[in-house]
């Protein structure tokens, strides 16, 4: 009998220190709470006509003595504050100087075009030819590459359609473009997520800093002088690029991307508005520095374009634009169309009929 | 011209959910979607108090600025609509909103929401009144029946008072003169302490 109550009063004992463990922990949680609600409960005896402190607990949001019968994502919050601040900015400097960035970007690059045109080669083509981007290296930049301009189109169309498109189009085709710019963006957007990651392993190794980077920096790379410095196998903007662009950006418009998209996780209002936020300054930079990546891989340079489509570039553009490299490849005899014949080159320049 | 308003008085409102209900049965609306709800404030703590939300019509209305379609209108008497067949279901009203009242019928994995519901101050939708349309979007138009909201005429207590902003205005201070106490207007500063936007000039909207 002794053994058996000895038992009880240990039971006992050890249910009394779990729950000396456990109750401080939402005690603590809800202090604030309860204070509230004292706060409350003193009120309505020495000012009984006095609310304040329920109205303050308007826009508090959610506590456990904030009840409702609706359940949903913060369906107890009656007043949400930050709502406003969202609209302020998005509507705000977001809209406009994002949208006034973009048409700036736009037209400084017209203005660059009509003052120094195409950057043409210096000297005539050897007709030999360097592989500058293997098959892998160039599927993975057109899926980037395609998946971006789509996010980019559609994510502006969000943004500024209602200014740009809706007076040209209406409202009823307007909406349609929406819709589907919405749906696209949505579905892209955790494509690009995925490129991203691949297109970093892909091209980090020929981005990290190297002799010669500095020198190349400080000249511009020749782009306002018209005298080519020498570069490795990418320059130092093309690594700018990679890191701020591709990189930097990329991750933030990926991970603000995935919070918007999939609000089924029961994230609250206050985490969706700063994601959009971040997500619409990150992608506007984004699209700037892009427009400016495209023009130069475009209509800015000769054989740039040709180079990313065919993969392959010709000694003389090589040794031009990027001189490092090109006795890189000359050294270790790795190039490709180190041997080609002037005919192959010719078949090659076909590109797709290779 | 009436400048229709919510106002729901804390000191009468007894959580019975009466409005909600009304409100749900009156306009059909899904299972998930809920247009109206009451929330309590220091439940179950001397002096709690209720309080019965909604769409409150806003006079400058966040929904209707940040809409990248621009679907909402705003009718002459100040009632805050949208046209769901322009709505693409972004869900950055529901964002904008200070008083939760945009509602979706879809949880939204890879933004797929649906086409986005609220209330409506019971007038319905762009298409034509008493339509079979409109009632399946927007549900019943009592408005143009001559009738004020379901909630409110609901209400048991007579806290959730809807309807012409002065009428309203001058009941509750009649209330408050008598009781005296409970002199605050739930929400009004929030919802109508901004100059009124002029009603959207939307081609095919009634007003």
């Amino acid at each position: 009998m002794p053994a058996l109550s000895n038992m009880r009063v240990s039971f006992r004992l050890l249910f009394v220190s779990c729950v000396m463990l456990f109750a401080p922990l939402p005690l603590a949680a809800q202090g604030v709470a309860q204070e509230h609600a004292k706060e409350q409960v003193q009120r309505q005896q020495t000012q009984p006509l006095n609310n304040a402190p329920v109205w303050r607990d308007v826009r508090g949001g959610q506590h456990p003595y904030q009840t409702s019968q609706v359940r949903g994502i913060e369906t107890t919050v009656l007043v949400q504050s930050e709502g406003e601040i969202w609209r302020q900015i998005r509507n705000g400097p977001i809209t406009i100087y994002g949208g006034w960035l973009l048409v700036l970007v736009v037209a400084a690059l017209g203005i660059f075009y009509g003052w120094r045109g195409k950057i043409m080669l210096g000297h005539p083509r050897s007709g030999r030819l360097i592989e500058r981007f293997g098959p892998w290296d160039r599927i993975v930049h057109w899926s980037t590459a395609i998946s971006f301009v789509i996010l980019a189109v559609t994510g502006l169309t969000t943004l500024f359609g209602k200014y740009v498109l809706l007076p040209m189009f209406g409202y009823t085709l307007f909406s349609w473009m929406a819709t589907l710019s919405k749906t696209l963006h949505n579905f892209v957007g955790p494509l690009f997520a995925l490129c991203t990651v691949v297109m970093f392993f892909t091209f980090v190794k020929d981005n990290i800093w190297q002799r010669g980077d500095w020198q190349w920096l400080t000249k511009f790379g020749g782009l306002f002088t018209g005298k080519h410095v020498p570069s490795w196998r990418f320059n130092i903007a093309e690594k700018s690029w990679f890191w701020f662009g591709v990189t930097f950006l990329g991750i933030i418009v990926s991970v603000t991307g995935f919070v918007l998209d999939f609000p089924n996780f029961a994230q609250g209002r206050e985490t969706m508005q700063m994601a959009n936020v971040i997500h619409a300054i990150s992608a506007v930079l984004f699209i700037a520095a892009a427009l400016g990546h495209i023009y130069l891989g475009t209509i800015g340079m000769e054989d740039a374009y040709e180079s990313m489509r065919n993969g392959v570039v010709d000694e003389t553009w090589a040794k031009e634009h990027h001189e490092y490299w090109y006795n890189e490849v000359k050294g270790q005899g790795k190039a490709a169309g180190g041997a080609a014949a002037p005919a192959h080159a010719s078949a090659m320049k076909e590109g797709w009929k290779l | 011209m009436a400048r229709m308003k919510f106002l729901c008085d804390a000191e009468r409102c007894i959580e019975c959910n009466g409005c909600v209900t009304a409100c749900k049965q009156e306009h059909e609306i899904p299972w998930g979607v809920n247009r109206r709800r009451v929330v309590t404030l220091n439940d179950g703590v001397p002096g709690e108090k209720s309080i019965s939300v909604a769409c409150m019509h806003c006079s400058d209305a966040p929904c209707m600025a940040v809409c990248p379609v621009d679907c909402f209108y705003k009718t002459s008497e100040g009632v805050v609509l949208h046209d769901k067949d322009l709505c693409i279901g972004c869900g950055y009203c529901f964002y904008a909103c200070p008083f939760g009242a945009p509602q979706f019928p879809q949880d939204g994995a890879f933004g797929l929401r649906g086409k986005m519901d609220k209330c409506t101050f019971c007038a319905g939708g762009p298409e034509p009144d008493f339509s079979a349309a409109e009632f399946k979007k927007y549900g019943r138009n009592r408005l143009a029946e001559g009738k004020l909201p379901a909630c409110a005429e609901m209400c048991a207590t007579k806290a959730l008072l809807g309807g012409d902003s002065d009428v309203i205005a001058d009941i509750y201070r009649n209330r408050v003169l008598k009781r005296g106490k409970g002199s605050e207007v739930w929400g009004w500063g929030t919802a109508y302490g901004k100059p009124e936007k002029q009603p959207a000039a939307q081609p095919g909207a009634k007003s």
